[in-house]
């Protein structure tokens, strides 16, 4: 009982820090590799405690983000929906995966969320994208270790402060 | 809840149900984006839930704001007198263009009064400072510091020093959305100032282009020409410059002409701003805001003086 209450509490802070994240203000260089950090916490959540990392969950998350970024509503419902179908669909398969594999398939999840968005944003009536725009999902691959590791020691701590 | 390993239930409830949760979930947010894109419903909703990220934009903005002015303490002296200089200079310029454009702020009221211009708008200023939040990347939205509270409303026209940067979209309690010219959504109608054409500036979702779309392919614009709005529709008040042509491609067999101009504002940089605050009067008067309107002068002895 106690372990889930202390899941929850780290889950719902490493929520609100990644909506955080999505509308900090940035110099450019860095806006342009900016990962997607929301679907990087969905991801891991979704991974390893799936009990709180519903589909319900993702769309009401998408939701918030929606009317924080005031994007068109809905659009990160669909993308954090579907990304967290697509682990808990997997999931099985990625748990057992090694390290480097389990990295690969994070990549290929962004780079899927990235065609996602470009479908809707031409839809929309925006311009195609340089080639920069797949940068933030190589980054997000590349910062999703150290998330791993970070997020599994928030994990523990809070498990610890309380018991 | 029967007790288990975490995930048992994503697990073995079977694929079905999940696939089943994933369409419904998906459908409803395409139905909403539809809904959203065509302008309907949405806006009431936002209104309720906006104010509730209003606090969230706070704690973001503030610790910004506060390392700035912790960075200008230790700005040096000579740097702060050198803009000091700088500023005095430019004020002095402006303020001898000033005296001028009061004559002929004079002269236009006369000249109204002739065509017995009855309505006209007096325009009123107000500063605001950009909120330091980034919102969606693919839309070309900022927010500002002034909100309902502060008199903002729907549609005010949002300039900088330099030109036109969009109008205000949508309004909570301390902070109000800006929607920029360069929004793909966003529509502006404007003039050639040097030949008074008449077209609407699109936005393109790049910040250095806007489409100037319907001028025909005979009509008479060229590279340099200075895009100021048009005062039609209602939004924003005529004659603020917005951008100035760059190119200008005449193919052969189109209708149109492809017209491509680069915004005067700083949309991508700036940090201060100015909301303009349309006020109907019955003088006919235009002018700088800050500038009173005096007593209309008798009609008869204008109308002498035009005859």
């Amino acid at each position: 009982m106690n372990k889930q209450r202390d899941n929850a509490r780290a889950f719902y802070i490493t929520m609100f820090a990644a909506l955080v994240l999505a509308i900090v203000p940035l110099p450019a260089l860095i806006e342009a590799v900016w990962p997607f950090w929301m679907g990087l916490v969905v991801i891991y959540w979704a991974l390893e405690y799936p009990r709180f990392m519903t589909l319900g969950f993702a769309f009401a998350v998408g939701l918030a983000m929606d009317f924080v970024t005031a994007s068109l509503l809905g659009l990160h419902a669909l993308r954090l929906v579907i990304l967290t179908y697509l682990v808990l669909r997997f999931r099985a398969r990625l748990r057992f995966f090694p390290p480097w594999q389990l990295g690969l398939s994070v990549l290929a999840l962004l780079f899927n969320d990235r065609i996602i968005l470009l479908w809707i944003n031409t839809l929309v009536g925006q311009p195609l994208p340089p080639l920069s725009y797949w940068l933030p999902a190589l980054a997000g691959a590349l910062l999703w270790p150290p998330l791993f590791i970070a997020l599994d020691r928030i994990r523990s701590a809070a498990r610890s402060r309380l018991g | 809840m029967p007790t288990g390993l975490p995930g048992v239930r994503a697990n073995f409830f079977g694929a079905g149900a999940q696939t089943a949760r994933l369409m419904l979930y998906g459908l409803l947010a395409i139905v909403l984006m539809a809904i959203d894109q065509r302008g309907h419903y949405i806006p009431r909703l936002r209104a309720l839930v906006a104010n509730a990220a209003e606090p969230l934009y706070h704690l973001v903005d503030w610790p910004i704001r506060a390392a700035e002015s912790v960075a200008g303490q230790f700005r040096s002296r000579e740097r702060l007198e050198a803009t000091n200089a700088q500023l005095r200079a430019a004020l002095l310029a402006q303020e001898a263009d000033l005296q001028r454009l009061e004559t002929l702020a004079e002269e236009n009221r006369r000249l109204r009064a002739l065509l017995e211009g009855a309505q006209s708008l007096v325009f009123k200023t107000r500063f605001a400072e950009l909120v330091r939040v980034d919102l969606d990347p693919f839309s070309h939205q900022v927010m500002i510091n002034k909100g309902s509270s502060d008199g903002v409303e729907v549609g005010q026209a949002v300039i900088d020093a330099e030109g036109v940067m969009g109008q205000v979209e949508h309004v909570t309690l301390h902070m109000s959305r800006v929607r920029l010219i360069s929004d793909p959504n966003h529509a502006l109608p404007v003039q050639i100032n040097r030949t008074g054409l008449r077209a609407i500036a699109l936005g393109t979702g790049e910040t250095g282009a806007l489409v100037l779309n319907s001028v025909p392919l005979e009509a008479d614009v060229r590279e340099g020409d200075l895009v100021v709005t048009s005062g039609l529709g209602d939004r924003f008040p005529g004659g603020y410059p917005v951008a100035a042509v760059t190119t200008v491609l005449r193919e052969e067999g189109q209708t149109f002409a492809q017209v491509i101009a680069r915004p005067l504002a700083s949309l991508d940089r700036g940090r201060e701003v100015l909301l303009i605050v349309p006020q109907f009067t019955d003088e006919a008067f235009i002018g700088p805001p800050d500038m009173q309107p005096e007593p209309e002068p008798e009609p008869e002895a204008e109308e002498e003086g035009g005859l």
